[in-house]
């Protein structure tokens, strides 16, 4: 019904492809020209110039690439900061949440998703080494907004119980593997085991107060743990709270090492999905009917 | 806006006009945004008096004078406002949607990509803004309805105009871009609205299953899974810019551009 009557019947296929490299044009190794953005098929036709002269051309290719860069960057926030506050935002919302065993193992494991579509996108179209630190910049814009204007400044928690997590240092070391090594296996194993390793260390300077110990009506607790209890939040009561649980308490004051390394593990298994949902979601192909 | 040529002295009168116009015109993304902007933090203000004064408690007739007022109000005018604009992108089509001049096609994507980013700012609003705000507001006052103060601005309110902002763009790429009108249904952008719009129904399971499981506010809980489901989909907007930047340059490169 919307179809017009084209004089031409294009075909229905990809107007862009990917570059050529391991695993089927998933990334190479050696580095490889990325392909163009739709340097492939011509399938409809082009009758003459749409410019006036080579600076209105310039202009308008520079104006197109912004538009649709802070596009990319305001839609992406919002799906990633869904993803990430409905998969691991109760321990990102609360001080009293950031743990030594759940926060570092859920954190980078429900994180890496975005950065791992995004860096396919980026680097397989443009050979733009920046897909994760985008995706994290964009969701930290989001948290930080947030947590000021609505954490603290509707319902009135300080926030220093509401910061959210430090994740540039470890969206930065997975770009630069990705950009020094040109391969998505190495990034997949080597870098997204550093992105679960990095973040307890990156958040640890503001993070360490906190876990200072304290004693209050002959209780030893934690001083993130006595913010929690001073500020209540009666739809999320405390038991519902989920740290400090499990027989990882055996290894003493070891458990965040081993909750960190497990995450990396996890993590470079969910890097290597989701890099195959980045190319899902990268597609140009065109259905005949829906 | 559009051009429709029944006759070809029309279109040929319509494509001497289209050379003279400039391509990009930013007014009216300029005015979308801003109005889109200026609208919530507007909203933004009234939750903050009204919330604490009467949002607490659904029984109170406050609630319904401040608060329900506002659902019985918004959910009609979003119903209109989705038809309206349907009927006028249908209406207004281009019904020679496949012969449009380069020109006049490039001057469309560029009036696709305001479209886009109008969409990504009402997504921001949203999926970003709104939603992590419901959890700072269900997480500290009791719920003791499924439409409450965040719920309000939130389900009804936030997504529904993203949701026609997002539709109306898809339907302007159907009717007016040969690209997209004519080459069949891009998978991409279909999934770019289809995805986030399906955020809205899901509404329906979230209100169950805090209705009959559980009124705690665990964000995490699998409950809201669905959610974070359709958001991925958001992701399509890596397609939808690939296809766009396809077609800017097979214009940019189908024939030689003037030094001068």
């Amino acid at each position: 019904m919307f179809r017009g009557k084209p004089t031409k019947a294009g075909p229905v296929t990809e107007s862009i492809s990917a570059s050529p490299g391991i695993e089927g044009g998933a990334g190479a190794s050696a580095p490889v020209r990325a392909a163009d953005a739709g340097a492939a098929d011509r399938s409809w036709p082009v009758t003459g110039t749409p410019f006036k002269n080579r600076a209105e051309a310039t202009f308008l290719v520079s104006a197109a690439d912004t538009l649709l860069l802070i596009s990319l960057f305001l839609i992406v926030l919002g799906g990633y900061h869904i993803h990430a506050m409905l998969t691991m935002g109760d321990w990102d919302f609360w001080i009293d949440w950031k743990d030594r065993r759940f926060w570092p193992t859920v954190l980078p494991i429900v994180l890496v998703t975005f950065p791992a579509a995004a860096i396919y996108y980026f680097w397989e179209h443009f050979r733009l080494p920046f897909g994760a630190t985008f995706c994290v910049l964009g969701l930290l814009v989001g948290e930080w907004i947030n947590r000021y204007v609505n954490f603290w400044g509707w319902t009135y928690f300080p926030i220093s119980l509401v910061w959210p997590t430090a994740l540039v240092p470890m969206a930065l070391f997975l770009d630069l593997v990705m950009l020094i090594s040109g391969s998505w296996i190495i990034t997949m194993i080597v870098g997204a085991m550093g992105w679960g390793l990095l973040l307890y260390p990156s958040n640890w300077p503001i993070l360490a107060p906190y876990h200072l110990p304290m004693e209050r009506e002959g209780l030893v607790m934690s001083l993130a743990d006595l913010i929690g209890y001073e500020y209540v939040r009666t739809s999320m009561p405390e038991y519902i709270r989920i740290v400090e649980r499990g027989t990882m308490r055996t290894f003493g004051k070891d458990v965040v090492p081993v909750a960190a390394f497990f995450s990396g593990f996890v993590s470079i298994l969910v890097f290597f999905m989701w890099w195959y949902v980045g190319k899902l979601f990268s597609t140009t192909k065109y259905m005949a009917k829906i | 806006m559009s051009l429709i040529s029944e006759t070809s002295a029309a279109r040929a009168g319509a494509e001497a006009s289209s050379a003279e116009r400039p391509i990009f015109n930013p007014v009216p993304l300029a005015i979308g945004s801003a109005a889109i902007c200026i609208w919530y933090v507007l909203v933004r203000i009234y939750e903050q008096y009204f919330g604490w004064y009467a949002g607490l408690d659904s029984f109170t007739p406050e609630f319904q004078t401040y608060w329900m007022t506002i659902l019985y109000i918004e959910e009609p005018v979003e119903l209109i406002s989705f038809l309206a604009l349907v009927g006028y992108l249908w209406k207004t089509r281009d019904k020679d949607v496949a012969n449009v001049a380069p020109r006049e096609e490039l001057r469309r994507i560029f009036n696709l990509l305001s479209w886009i980013l109008v969409y990504a700012v009402a997504i921001y609003w949203g999926a970003s803004f709104f939603t992590e705000q419901d959890g700072t507001w269900h997480q500290t006052v009791i719920r003791d309805n499924d439409f409450t103060p965040s719920h309000i601005i939130e389900f009804y309110m936030s997504y529904p105009m993203y949701i026609i902002v997002g539709v109306g763009g898809f339907m302007y790429a159907r009717t007016r871009l040969p690209t997209f009108a004519c080459k069949g249904w891009s998978v991409a952008y279909v999934l770019l609205f289809v995805g986030p719009f399906m955020i809205f129904p899901n509404v329906a399971l979230n209100e169950w299953g805090h209705t009959f499981w559980f009124m705690e506010e665990l964000f995490v809980a699998p409950l809201h899974w669905m959610f974070v489901f359709f958001g991925w989909f958001a992701l399509a907007v890596f397609g939808v810019s690939l296809q766009v930047l396809g077609r800017v340059k097979e214009l940019a490169e189908g024939a030689p551009i003037p030094a001068e």
